[in-house]
């Protein structure tokens, strides 16, 4: 997740970055060409307005009852303009439109009656418009009202032009992160492969310093602890032999003067028989304690797979404890693709569970839903109590159930490998509480399919 | 009843006291010997019916001593070690051992083993069909003999009673599982036992063992036998 994290934030620094400089760039573009197609626009229409105001002046000052009407019509204007002209309050204009007169802001009006020349723009119909005033006699004020429709589309346009080049920059930029992410997060791709390699039990897989020059640091550290847990693993794995080895021996040894000494029962005294009696149990327990313990030591490998028939292995492991076979109950196919091996050991070591603290098994359970194999095996004891089922899995811990330590065969393993074997299939192992009474191991197994 | 003698080859002075010991309680007259060099010798001139084998062995080492007793014998060997990975279970039935024990064995379960070994090596001369033929292929349950193309071949008793198995049902797939009940008498035992044993009769009775024609692996089954 660290890395998807590291890829996002790349991308969105980027994308960030080029939306900043383009909107930055799109907004100031947008305000110098407006000022200055603005300003262009207004001086035209001042230039033209003065022009039209001379034309005006000559017409009423050489006329001493002029025709302002016919006068306002000679003006070559255009489609854009519109001519008005106020004298002695009264408004003149081409045609009979008052609208327009309405588009004269008071403001302005009462400035050009003052006598100054003014420009304003104002919004007039919803239409940007720009009213030159120019005063031409006393009384007497020439307006051109001209409508800057054609600026304002024009800059409409501009507006979605640099809008829309302000989102392609930063959709460049996203994919320039994205690039960039991916180029500068290759090698730590390598890095992550060659991790995952060693996981899936590739112990060789090491990094070449020299192929990721900016990464030489971590690909040496890298391959430096590699080939500590390696040599570290190597040592563990010499050592589970060792101990197996000098074991092994001095238990067989014990094991076959065991059996001599439990043959020979009926020819030792009382006191002596016994004590020989022990020395064998105890015997039978130290071998299945050293056998679990290795078991365990090396159980990490994971699951050999191949088809294999549960029903026969949980019938022959009843059989072999002297239970009726009639307790296995079998649903769906009964050939699973499992370890064999490790599957009949979960099978032995619940029955023996189950025998030492359940009362012995009432119901073995084999069901194959689709990919997913379970297993289930009930007793009717006492159960497992809530503190108990959280650590019934650990090494070492024996049931308390009943409060006492019972004296049996078990080494307290039995359900650590349990729950190692289904791990190794990449399952679990769980305790639940059987309707009715006692308990219930549950052994779930995905990938069964064969 | 005849008495089985068992010879055990065993560098340890105290296993192999206490095996030879438990062994003799349980009726087999045992003898023990300390190299491979002296086992080898003893099998010679008093030949046992069944030897029990260490690996790790001073001089000539178990396997070695596994395929010196092979070249001259079809008598059953049982490895007992306590060396347990794949790796050595494998070379060592590949060398010719019929069974493969992991120390500590209980010796109820040795005698167990070498009750069917002899079973096995009786079961040499059942009331069988005199010639059962796959292809170019002869057994001869009776008289416990294997031929190709007319030319005896040289199989040991667990091979010899493997193939009568596969050879009573002819075209049958039989499961790793039924072989090792009926061959070696194990409820639930190592697969690898049976694939090893398959592979070394590959070798004697098929023309290409890499592409057997007879004796054919069934994936996911078992082997069967065919013309």
């Amino acid at each position: 997740m660290i890395r998807a994290g590291l890829r996002s934030r790349v991308i969105a620094g980027f994308a960030a970055g080029a939306f900043a400089l383009s909107a930055t760039m799109a907004f100031a573009s947008y305000e110098i060409i407006r000022h200055s197609l603005l300003g262009e626009r207004e001086s035209t229409a001042v230039r033209a307005a003065y022009y039209d105001a001379a034309v005006m002046r000559a017409g009423i000052i050489t006329t001493t009852d002029p025709d302002l009407v016919a006068l306002l019509r000679s003006l070559d204007t255009g489609e854009s303009r519109r001519v008005l002209l106020h004298r002695s309050g009264e408004w003149f204009a081409r045609n009979a439109d008052a609208g327009t007169t309405k588009a004269v802001p008071a403001e302005l009006q009462s400035r050009a009656t003052a006598g100054t020349a003014a420009v304003q723009r104002v919004r007039a119909d919803g239409t940007p418009t720009l009213v030159v005033a120019v005063p031409i006699a006393a009384d007497t004020v020439f307006y051109e009202v001209d409508s800057l429709a054609e600026l304002d589309h024009t800059l409409g346009v501009l507006t979605i032009v640099l809008t829309a080049v302000a989102v392609c920059t930063t959709l460049a930029g996203a994919a320039l992160g994205l690039y960039a992410s991916r180029y500068v997060l290759r090698p730590l791709v390598r890095v992550e492969q060659a991790a995952q390699d060693i996981a899936t039990g590739a112990s060789e897989a090491r990094l070449d310093p020299a192929q990721e020059p900016d990464l030489a640091r971590l690909a040496t550290s890298f391959n430096h602890m590699v080939d500590e847990l390696s040599a570290r693993l190597e040592r563990d794995r010499r050592f589970a032999a060792d101990v197996s080895h000098e074991l092994r021996s001095p238990l067989q040894t014990l094991s076959a003067a065991a059996s001599v000494l439990t043959r020979r029962r009926d020819q030792l005294d009382e006191r002596t028989a016994t004590a020989a009696g022990l020395v064998a149990d105890e015997i039978t327990r130290f071998q299945q304690l050293v056998d679990d313990l290795l078991t365990l030591a090396r159980g990490d490998q994971p699951a050999q797979r191949a088809p294999a028939d549960v029903a026969g292995l949980a019938r022959s492991a009843c059989r072999q404890r002297g239970l009726a076979e009639g307790i296995v109950v079998a649903e769906g196919d009964t050939t699973w693709n499992v370890d064999r091996r490790r599957v009949a050991q979960m099978l032995g070591n619940l029955l023996d569970n189950a025998a030492a603290y359940g009362g012995g098994a009432t119901a073995v359970r084999l069901r194959l839903a689709g990919d997913h194999g379970s297993i289930e095996v009930d007793d009717e004891g006492p159960g497992v109590g809530p503190e108990d089922k959280a650590v019934i899995f650990n090494r070492f811990v024996r049931g308390r159930a009943a409060g006492t330590r019972r004296t049996s065969d078990g080494t307290g393993l039995g359900l650590a490998l349990v729950a190692q074997h289904a791990a190794a299939h990449g399952g679990s192992a769980t305790v639940l509480d059987r309707p009715g009474g006692g308990a219930r191991f549950r052994i779930d197994l995905p990938g069964c399919g064969s | 009843m005849v008495v089985s003698a068992v010879l055990v080859i065993e560098d340890d002075d105290r296993i192999r006291l206490s095996l030879v010991l438990a062994l003799e309680d349980e009726g087999y007259a045992a003898t023990g010997v300390p190299t491979a060099e002296e086992g080898l010798d003893a099998q010679r001139d008093s030949p046992a019916d069944t030897v029990l084998v260490d690996l790790m062995l001073p001089g000539i080492d178990g396997f070695e001593c596994i395929r010196q007793l092979r070249r001259t014998d079809d008598v059953p060997i049982v490895v007992i070690s306590a060396r347990d990975d794949t790796h050595d279970i494998v070379a060592a039935l590949e060398a010719g051992a019929d069974d493969y024990l992991v120390k500590p064995v209980a010796v109820k379960e040795l005698t167990a083993r070498l009750r069917a070994l002899r079973r096995r090596a009786r079961a040499a001369a059942p009331d069988a069909v005199p010639v059962l033929r796959f292809g170019d292929l002869e057994i001869m349950p009776e008289a416990g003999e294997v031929r190709r193309r007319g030319e005896p071949v040289s199989v040991t008793r667990t091979e010899f009673q493997l193939l009568c198995e596969l050879a009573d049902h002819p075209g049958r797939v039989l499961s790793r599982q039924q072989l090792l009940q009926r061959v070696w008498d194990y409820d639930g035992g190592d697969e690898r036992l049976v694939d090893v044993h398959i592979g070394r009769l590959r070798q004697k009775i098929e023309e290409d063992s890499a592409a057997p024609r007879h004796l054919v692996t069934v994936r996911g089954l078992g082997y069967k036998l065919q013309r």
